[in-house]
């Protein structure tokens, strides 16, 4: 089948449909690409050009300082410093070259520059120079020169070296997980029982619950961290449990995340088809098995999708863990470690998206672990026959 | 499985991450430069703490975590406590909710002024004593400013001190690359119409003279409240100065809108800037002295603290890559001397113990400053600590410019309350630069003072 064959039988509106699609999706991935070519640059490389400039062979003009007079030899009447403008671990090659800022590609390589005073200067495209002089040099520093150099393409992976082997990330990870996991599971079991008992059970007052708790979910978490906190040292303090612990900040997610999770659970607990509940009722099934043994399973989708919510929230969660518990080295979450790394005045890109795309890993996991239980409609097929 | 194989990878990145215990940076003993005899004088002083714990709180985060921690380290070896430093990106909400929700820190060491008042004022800081306020009164240059900074009203509404000054910035720097001067034949100017002058002979070189950046984050605008407090400094009297901070004079006063023009004179002249008066509030102050290093360089000064000088590419080498000089004042204004502003992070104490005494005793002697200093950026207005400890010559020249300062006076952004000095006062300077005048922002700024009162 030839090209335009194809082309027709696949039609023209599905073609600029599939084309849309792709430019959605490029467009939205640009940022995260822009992320990811920056967290492979060096710091200098981020801040002089873009990342979108990383794949070509740029000519860059830097400055270079050539060997101090102390080095020079006497040949003949000239005396003549030479080298090379290039330090160890670096190369590219020379396109031109000046000695003043404002000039600094005044003179092309190869070619010996005049620069008065009985003074010329050659620097080789490869880098190495003859500086010479009829009569000797003085000064203490080596002269400045300015190079128009084209450097391949570079790209290095000390950010990510020194993200991960920074002091302390390990033991934040850990922390991370321990606070996490915890977080996710106490109230998705809380929120679950709620939720059945909230759509499938009768009892007075049941409507004006529901409303109380959809009109939590307003309630900012900024407001409420204070009282919180001090309710929580209040009665830490009669227990003798210490003000920052791992409970704190579990009962704290937990408290947040319960509104929405009974709100979410409870939209999609109630749509299930009645009549399964009812004849598992007419069967003589009590509450509490008709929970386990039918709501549970079924609505395992709601119950996956909440848990990649609050996984989410409370792995990238900063200020809930600063407050709760604390900014000691030993008790950092991973969101504050990395942010640590910053320092006092923050501005360090390198190590900012190399740690965007270290701690995105384990959220990535979680979702492609989980996302099964999302698209399988687990529903399918259950009321067949009533 | 997988969560256990997850737990696996997790504590092996454990193992592989712990940190061992903190040595000391410097031998006790071994180098002149340090007063080794405080530091066995203050250990045998305080030989009865060992064991006790001791929490600090700060704004340092990164490598200063790491130079303030090896400060820290002789405090614990000396006394045997167990100190800890933390900080948290948002200190500032931090200390406001760990205070009043009832777990603080032992020790809070922050920058504001205004912030720390406002603590004392709830009765969250514990007065350090008379003695320790004659000895700051004694001991530091410019002590009488330093004393006013960190007194404040308490809970009964009578002054103490509270607040032991420890690190000092000094804000009135330009700087600028000694070698671009050089090859363009610019000399340092040591007058304030001198630098005009020399703005205006780089702009017919055909080159831009400043580099301005006002951009950081939610905190943009600031850099510009620098700017107006060292032009306030070298336009009006110190005592003038004062009324401004705690809004005696109104904001939109002429002293005040005569020092925003002063500012508006290199900011928001077209020619003045790198980029033109628009990049001014966009660019971020971070990325701002990078111009300097450009070939051809986009500018030839950068005015900004002495913490800048750790965002200039890595291999600039300060003292001859990069230098400063004393931001100048004006040869028509002799009577106002050579004003310095700055600012300065002060430490006190929010749970009271024996250790938290201590540690405030341990700031008062020499090797606590000087551990710092001969590492890196640290400037003490102490006079017992030795200047020959300062890691370089540019720090030593700070230091000096600190030292001599006829007038210190502390950055009355920090100073001024939280709403103005980190709100209306920031904003305002964006809004002048993007297109207002004076005199409009001043007055708005002062109708939100009103607003607070």
């Amino acid at each position: 089948m030839n090209a335009a064959a194809s082309l027709r039988r696949i039609g023209l509106p599905r073609l600029i449909v599939h084309f849309a699609v792709l430019v959605i999706c490029v467009i939205w991935l640009i940022p995260t690409l822009g992320i990811l070519m920056t967290s492979f640059r060096e710091p200098a490389q981020i801040t002089s050009s873009g990342w979108w400039t990383a794949f070509t062979s740029a000519a860059r003009t830097s400055a270079a300082r050539l060997a101090d007079p102390s080095t020079a030899r006497q040949e003949g009447a000239n005396f003549v410093i030479s080298g090379s403008v290039f330090g160890e671990g670096q190369g590219g090659t020379v396109r031109a070259f000046g000695t003043r800022v404002q000039e600094p590609a005044a003179y092309p390589a190869g070619q010996p520059a005049d620069l008065g005073d009985g003074e010329t200067l050659t620097i080789n495209e490869d880098g190495s120079y003859t500086y010479m002089k009829a009569g000797p040099f003085d000064g203490e520093r080596g002269r400045r020169v300015y190079l128009q150099v084209a450097t391949p393409p570079s790209f290095t992976t000390e950010n990510y070296d020194t993200v991960l082997t920074s002091q302390g990330i390990g033991q934040a990870f850990v922390n991370s997980l321990t606070v996490a996991i915890p977080s996710t599971i106490i109230p998705i079991l809380i929120a679950a029982f709620a939720a059945y008992a909230l759509s499938w059970m009768e009892f007075p007052g049941r409507a004006l619950l529901i409303a109380m708790v959809v009109g939590l979910i307003v309630v900012p978490l900024q407001m409420s961290l204070i009282p919180l906190l001090r309710m929580y040292n209040e009665i830490g303090g009669l227990l003798g449990v210490p003000s920052r612990s791992y409970a704190g900040i579990w009962l704290a997610h937990s408290a947040f995340g319960m509104p929405l999770a009974i709100y979410l659970l409870r939209n999609y607990i109630a749509g299930l088809p009645k009549e399964i509940i009812e004849s598992a009722r007419v069967d003589g099934a009590s509450d509490f098995e008709i929970f386990l043994k039918i709501i549970l399973p079924l609505s395992f989708p709601a119950l996956a999708s909440f848990a990649i919510f609050q996984f989410l929230w409370t792995w990238n969660d900063l200020l809930v863990a600063m407050v709760f518990l604390g900014t000691g080295r030993d008790q950092l979450v991973l969101t504050g470690a990395l942010n640590a790394l910053l320092g006092s005045q923050g501005g360090k890109w390198e190590i900012l998206t190399a740690s965007a795309f270290i701690t995105i890993v384990v959220p990535l996991l979680v979702f492609f672990l989980l996302q099964r239980y999302l698209v399988r409609g687990l529903l399918a097929g259950s009321v067949k026959g009533g | 499985m997988k969560l256990s194989l997850l737990m696996g990878a997790a504590l092996a990145a454990l193992v592989a991450g712990s940190a061992g215990a903190q040595e000391l940076k410097f031998p006790p003993g071994e180098d002149s430069r340090f007063n080794w005899k405080s530091y066995e004088d203050f250990k045998a002083a305080h030989a009865d703490l060992k064991g006790q714990s001791l929490t600090l709180f700060g704004p340092w985060r990164g490598e200063d975590e790491t130079l303030f921690n090896s400060v820290l380290a002789y405090f614990n070896a000396a006394t045997g406590v167990d100190g800890r430093y933390s900080s948290s990106e948002n200190y500032e909400q931090q200390i406001v909710i760990d205070t009043q929700a009832g777990s603080p820190p032992n020790i809070a060491i922050l920058p504001q002024p205004g912030l720390l008042a406002d603590l004392a004022a709830k009765g969250f800081l514990t007065p350090l004593g008379e003695e320790t306020a004659t000895w700051v009164k004694e001991n530091y240059g410019a002590g009488e400013s330093w004393i006013g900074y960190g007194t404040y009203k308490g809970k009964e509404g009578a002054d103490a001190f509270y607040a032991f000054p420890f690190k000092a910035d000094v804000k009135s720097l330009v700087w600028y690359v000694p070698e671009n001067f050089e090859e363009a034949g610019y000399e340092v100017p040591k007058t304030m119409e001198d630098l005009i002058k020399l703005s205006d002979q780089i702009v017919e070189d055909g080159g831009v003279p400043w580099c301005i950046g006002l951009g950081s984050g939610g905190a943009t605008g600031w850099p510009a409240t620098d700017w107006v407090e060292d032009m306030m400094l070298r336009t009006q009297t110190p005592e003038t100065y004062d009324k401004w901070v705690k809004n005696e004079i109104p904001f939109n006063d002429p002293a005040v809108v005569g020092a925003i023009e002063e500012f508006g004179k290199f900011a928001k002249n077209e020619k003045y800037v790198s980029g033109g008066v628009a990049a001014v509030a966009s660019t971020d102050f971070r990325d701002s002295p990078k111009g300097l290093f450009d070939i051809p360089p986009k500018c030839y000064l950068h005015h900004q603290a002495s913490f800048i000088s750790s965002f200039f590419p890595p291999d600039k080498k300060l003292g001859e890559d990069a230098d400063f000089f004393y931001m100048p004042t004006y040869a028509s204004k002799p009577d106002l001397g050579t004003p310095v502003l700055g600012a300065g992070t002060l430490v006190s104490i929010t749970k009271d113990s024996p250790a938290a005494k201590a540690f405030i005793e341990f700031l008062k002697t020499p090797i606590a400053h000087e551990v710092w200093m001969a590492q890196a950026a640290f400037l003490t207005p102490y006079k017992g600590a030795n200047p020959a400890a300062y890691a370089n010559e540019p720090l030593k020249k700070q230091g000096e410019i600190l030292m001599s300062a006829t007038t210190f006076r502390f950055d009355a952004s920090d100073l001024m309350p939280g709403k103005i000095g980190a709100g209306a006062f920031w904003t305002g300077m964006i809004d002048y630069v993007g297109g207002k005048d004076a005199q409009t922002v001043s007055t708005d700024i002062q109708n939100a003072w009103e607003g607070l009162k």
